[in-house]
């Protein structure tokens, strides 16, 4: 029996401690030296051919026979009584099969004390009521014929408003969660400021953000009987079972997730979603299949956000660069509904200081609810953080890289006891992506343009995420009789590589051909546990317990080979497609001749993720250099170059990683420039819920983006050596591109985005200075 | 969206009839602002006339002797890559190839381009009863107005979204309209109509009317060798593609041995209507065109200007996207990119 032990993890910055198994079966690290045919290769997707021919079956694809399509009626104020809802109009309609509200179901409790429908609606895209009809068309005019009569209540969408203790209160115990703001302080950041040679002052704000899937949130329902089958566009099959089975009240085995494939999560599919159990309740009465997806309005109105946020920043220098004090005051929106909202991590960790405190409100407002978006949290602090170094070395005449190198922490000192980094080679990456961009001859961009209407600069900014993973995560790895291989995991590929990464590492460890490996994920009922998609965990958690039960199955197999090859099975090893035996390699067998020895005895190797290392603080960092002109004419910012240098250990995959790496950039690029949640602030209506208004960047936006990849093994963080890329590239990007603006127009933005407006107003009412 | 019908009329009188004999029918043409329209509720047609079978209504043709005509039905991304265009009219090459996405251009029109409603997001969105749908407020007045209008508002703030219609005021255009009782032609410019003399229109079409051709008259002296003719389209956006002027400046001009001859100056997205600049076309007229003349025409078609809070920035954006069309068009000026 494997043995437990307590040990760490951490995800989307929350540590925890839980409880593991030590696999039994040893899988020694993959080191610098080791020699991996398929694992660090640049292989393309597995499942790519299937994503770009429409082969690929995603949750709005799903058409099962006599299959209803749901829509969901939302709350047309922000903040309102739902007295009655009236639905026998709509169901008069021909075609409309049922209509649901609180009015007649039981109540579901949902976001703590509300409820699925909950009869108090609290931002404009509340659920009210739903309905299920043979199509979309039909369901969509019934809606219009569902009665609501509302009394509407005074409402707030403002999170500074929302603090004064005359707003309008969302929940009994004021607008500020918890009551009270979350403070940290290690140090004292009075006796920090009392030694410095100068103390700055700055305050910095973040829009709202919208994860803006490409596909929408939704799930398709079937009941057989009393046992629910679901598809689900989620980052997490396992956390849908478990909460959809304790709504419904049914046992978790009556309750299978499937998702095969997904067009973006971002973090905004990590729970369960209210249409999923509206499709679920929908099925149910109508005893037909229900398809419910949000339309692109309901997505960006009412499935999460990466809050806004109210940065009010104070830190204190010496002369020499020497940082004495950090201090946070932050005022994160949180939405109407808890959803986790702050900003703090990287003022607590990025730089060497001994005094930080960090103070953070989130705060209660009549909109759509905070979730997790990529690097929650950090991509804002970082944008605040690193404008605000960006701003005190150019104050004591320093140059932005060298005062941050200054500054550099090598050991986690947010933690109790601070443990070192496993792995940080940040100090290369400054030197690498300063190399690219041409750091130390930047004054010659900035003096390129066309020097009367045109400007350019170049800027810089640091990242720390963590993407260590951990435990638990299951997988098993079944060898067919004909050499084939299954591997079965109940983790989940959101578009990111996972499955190619997956089937690398199986395919590596068993010495077998990529081709040779299938890989299942997303399945309740066919896997084993594996966590969410998220926190840029999912390959270092999900794939050493690939790789032990590879190593199981292997050496299962190894029992007919040795047979075969009369040695003794611990004798036996395996690459490219043959065992063979270790002191001999000519004595071998192919791999396939040996699954048909075991025949339909079934071999099937069981995995398991081990526990981190005690020891260490498991990160992963980046630089990002961004080279912008600036048109001083029209105020718009065109991004040049960005260089982004990572390490996050080994790449498992380069081609996945600079996918990872250029989408972040490319995403960031609207934080910093174009993507702005508005909302009417007389009704409380969101007024651009589409991307003609909410504007992601496009094609012709993109700069040529460079990534650097530092490929050194991580020696300490698992037996793969790799570590997560997907929320690092996020990060830096946005700070990066801000500080190239002030570089370019001696005027600094504490704003985003820096679209248009913003900077004529700057240029006009702002006198340039290069210590901005 | 509601059901509706979908009509293939024979010919275009056919077409007209029955847009004016239902009240509730519209006219599809590449159907990306219609749709949009329907999808979002604001309007709700009973019958589509579609347009786009009806023969001989997507032709470019040009000569020196009669200048360009276009039909209605022809393409923005026909337009922009016209090779007559390109070389004679670059300001109507360069507006068509600013609009949306190729996707959009290649479905688009030039008469929808016309034609299209106004983008404001009150107007666009259903819960907003607005002016401009017959309600009783402009919203955007104390709303959220970065994107309105900053001249000729009121009591409509709208911004009138084409791009091809600046451009075409700027060569000087004209547009001929089919209705049930035959056609009628008129210059582009006074085709359009501010919110003064009806909220609900942005244009003089009546009932059964669409839009059959735009004619852009020959130069006075193409050929002359001291003479040039110069035109730039000028479009600043929030991103590259996808996305409506935030302001835009098409400037024509003929110049004779350095002189600005005749010019022609029009904004986009920043009035109810293209508006055309004539104290900018006077301050350059008969002169050299300088930096600081430049500068001048822009400040002065502007200092009519009246933002609503958020949209300042449009005057000083819009002054200086005169200046840099009238300085890249004047040949005098170094090629500015």
């Amino acid at each position: 029996m494997p043995k437990k032990v307590k040990t760490t993890v951490e995800f989307e910055g929350r540590v925890s401690e839980i409880l593991v198994d030590i696999p039994d079966i040893e899988t020694p690290l993959w080191g610098n030296d080791a020699e991996l045919d398929i694992v660090g290769h640049p292989i393309p997707r597995v499942d790519g051919d299937k994503r770009v021919t429409g082969a690929a079956k995603y949750t709005s694809d799903i058409l099962l026979p006599h299959m209803l399509y749901g829509r969901i009626l939302r709350s047309a104020h922000p903040h309102a009584v739902v007295k009655s809802v009236n639905s026998s109009e709509a169901e008069k309609l021909p075609g409309v099969k049922a209509v649901i509200s609180a009015f007649n179901t039981d109540p579901i409790r949902w976001h703590g004390s509300s409820s699925l429908f909950d009869k108090t609606a609290r931002l404009v895209g509340d659920e009210v009521a739903a309905v299920a009809a043979v199509d979309e068309e039909t369901a969509a005019d019934a809606l219009e014929l569902i009665k609501v009569d509302y009394e509407t209540l005074p409402f707030v969408t403002d999170m500074e408003e929302a603090m004064k203790d005359t707003a309008p209160k969302l929940w009994p115990n004021g607008n500020v969660v918890g009551g009270k703001p979350s403070i940290y302080e290690r140090g004292s950041v009075s006796k920090g400021f009392a030694e410095a040679d100068l103390v700055i002052e700055e305050t910095f704000r973040t829009q709202t953000e919208l994860h803006t899937c490409l596909e929408t949130h939704g799930s398709v329902a079937f009941w057989e009987g009393d046992k629910l089958t679901v598809w689900d566009s989620t980052q997490a099959v396992f956390n849908v079972r478990d909460a959809l089975a304790a709504a419904l009240n049914i046992p978790s085995n009556h309750v299978r997730v499937i998702k095969q494939y997904m067009g973006g999560g971002f973090g905004s599919k990590l729970e369960l979603g209210k249409y999923t159990v509206i499709a679920a309740l929908l099925a149910r009465r109508t005893n037909r299949p229900v398809r419910l997806m949000l339309t692109r309005e309901e997505d960006q109105m009412n499935t999460g956000n990466r809050p806004a946020t109210l940065q009010h920043v104070k830190v204190g220098v010496k002369k020499d660069g020497t940082l004495t004090a950090i201090e946070l005051k932050s005022v994160n929106a949180n939405g109407a509904y808890l959803g986790g909202a702050g900003c703090g991590a990287p003022y607590r960790e990025m730089y060497l200081c001994a005094n930080v405190r960090t103070e953070e409100y989130a705060v209660y407002v009549n909109t759509g609810r905070s979730r997790p978006a990529r690097a929650p949290g950090h991509v804002q602090g970082t944008f605040g953080l690193e404008s605000m170094m960006d701003v005190v070395s150019r104050k004591i005449g320093m140059d932005p890289l060298e005062f941050r190198k200054k500054n550099y922490a090598t050991v986690n000192q947010a933690q109790t006891n601070p443990k070192p980094y496993s792995a940080k080679l940040l100090d290369q990456l400054y030197e690498a992506g300063a190399k690219k961009i041409d750091w130390w001859n930047r004054d010659k961009s900035r003096n390129s343009g066309d020097f009367h209407s045109r400007k350019r600069g170049v800027g810089m900014a640091s990242q720390i995420w963590g993407g260590g993973g951990g435990p638990p995560a299951y997988a098993l790895v079944k060898i067919n009789r004909d050499g084939s291989v299954n591997v079965l995991s109940g983790t989940q590929d959101l578009g990111t590589g996972t499955k190619t990464i997956i089937s690398q590492i199986a395919a590596e460890e068993l010495g077998i051909a990529l081709a040779d490996v299938a890989v299942d994920l997303g399945d309740t009922e066919t896997c084993p546990f594996s966590g969410s998609s998220g926190g840029s965990t999912t390959a270092a958690s999900v794939g050493p317990a690939v790789r032990t039960a590879a190593a199981d199955a292997r050496l299962q197999l190894f029992e007919y080979a040795a047979l075969e090859l009369k040695v003794k099975p611990e004798e036996l090893s395996s690459r490219r497609g043959k065992i063979f035996v270790k002191s001999d390699p000519q004595k071998s067998l192919p791999f396939k001749e040996a699954a048909r020895k075991a025949g339909n005895n079934m071999i099937i190797g069981k995995g398991f993720r081990g526990p981190n290392p005690d020891g260490y603080s498991l990160n992963t960092f980046g630089a990002h250099f961004a080279e912008v002109e600036v048109d001083m004419e029209t105020g718009r910012v065109t991004v040049l170059r960005h260089v982004a240098a990572h390490h996050s250990g080994r790449p498992f995959n380069p081609l996945t990683m600079t996918s990872q790496i250029e989408g972040g950039v490319i995403q960031s690029m609207g934080y910093a420039l174009s993507e702005q949640r508005v909302i009417d602030p007389a009704s409380g209506i969101p007024l651009n819920m589409n991307m003609e208004n909410y504007k992601p960047m496009t094609a012709l936006d993109v700069p040529t983006i460079e990534p650097i990849l530092l490929t050194q093994v991580d020696e300490h963080c698992n037996t793969l050596g790799g570590k997560g890329i997907g929320e690092p590239p996020r990060i830096p990007a946005a700070a990066a591109i801000a500080n190239a603006v002030a570089d370019a127009i001696g005027i600094r933005i504490r704003e985003l985005p820096i679209t248009p407006d913003k900077v004529l107003a700057a240029l006009k009412s702002s006198v340039p200075s290069h210590k901005v | 969206m509601r059901n509706f019908q979908h009509f293939n009329p024979a010919s275009l009188a056919q077409a007209t009839t029955t847009l004016s004999s239902k009240p509730d029918a519209w006219v599809i043409a590449g159907g990306i602002d219609l749709l949009g329209e329907m999808k979002n509720g604001i309007i709700q047609p009973g019958t589509l006339v579609n347009l786009k079978t009806l023969p001989n209504l997507d032709y470019i043709k040009f000569s020196e002797s009669d200048g360009l005509r276009i039909g209605a039905m022809a393409t923005l991304a026909k337009i922009e890559a016209h090779p007559d265009i390109r070389k004679h009219f670059t300001v109507l090459s360069q507006a068509a190839h600013s609009v949306a996405t190729p996707q959009i251009r290649n479905v688009g029109t030039l008469g929808g381009n016309l034609c299209q409603r106004p983008r404001c997001w009150y107007y666009r969105n259903p819960a907003f009863h607005c002016l401009k749908k017959g309600g009783k407020e402009c919203f955007s007045v104390s709303g959220e107005n970065k994107y309105n209008a900053i001249l000729g508002g009121g009591p409509v703030f709208i911004v009138h979204p084409s791009d091809c219609a600046p451009a075409l005021i700027s060569l000087g255009a004209e547009v001929t309209v089919a209705g049930p009782r035959g056609k009628r032609s008129m210059p582009l410019e006074k085709f359009f109509i501010l919110p003064t003399e009806n909220p609900l229109r942005e244009n003089r079409l009546q009932a059964g009317e669409v839009v059959t051709e735009v004619h852009v008259p020959p130069f006075h002296d193409a050929g002359s060798s001291s003479s040039a003719h110069r035109s730039v389209y000028l479009k600043v956006k929030e991103r590259g593609a996808w996305d409506f002027a935030l302001a835009s400046a098409a400037v024509s001009m003929e110049t004779n041995a350095g002189m600005c001859r005749s010019v022609r100056v029009v904004l986009g997205g920043v009035a109810p209507i293209p508006w055309r600049c004539p104290q900018a076309e006077k301050t350059c007229m008969g002169k050299q065109i300088d930096e600081a003349l430049a500068a001048e025409a822009g400040k002065a078609s502007l200092a009519q200007a009246v933002p609503l809070g958020k949209n300042d920035y449009k005057v000083e954006m819009a002054a200086n996207l005169i200046k840099r069309a009238l300085l890249m068009c004047s040949a005098s000026s170094a090629s500015p990119r």
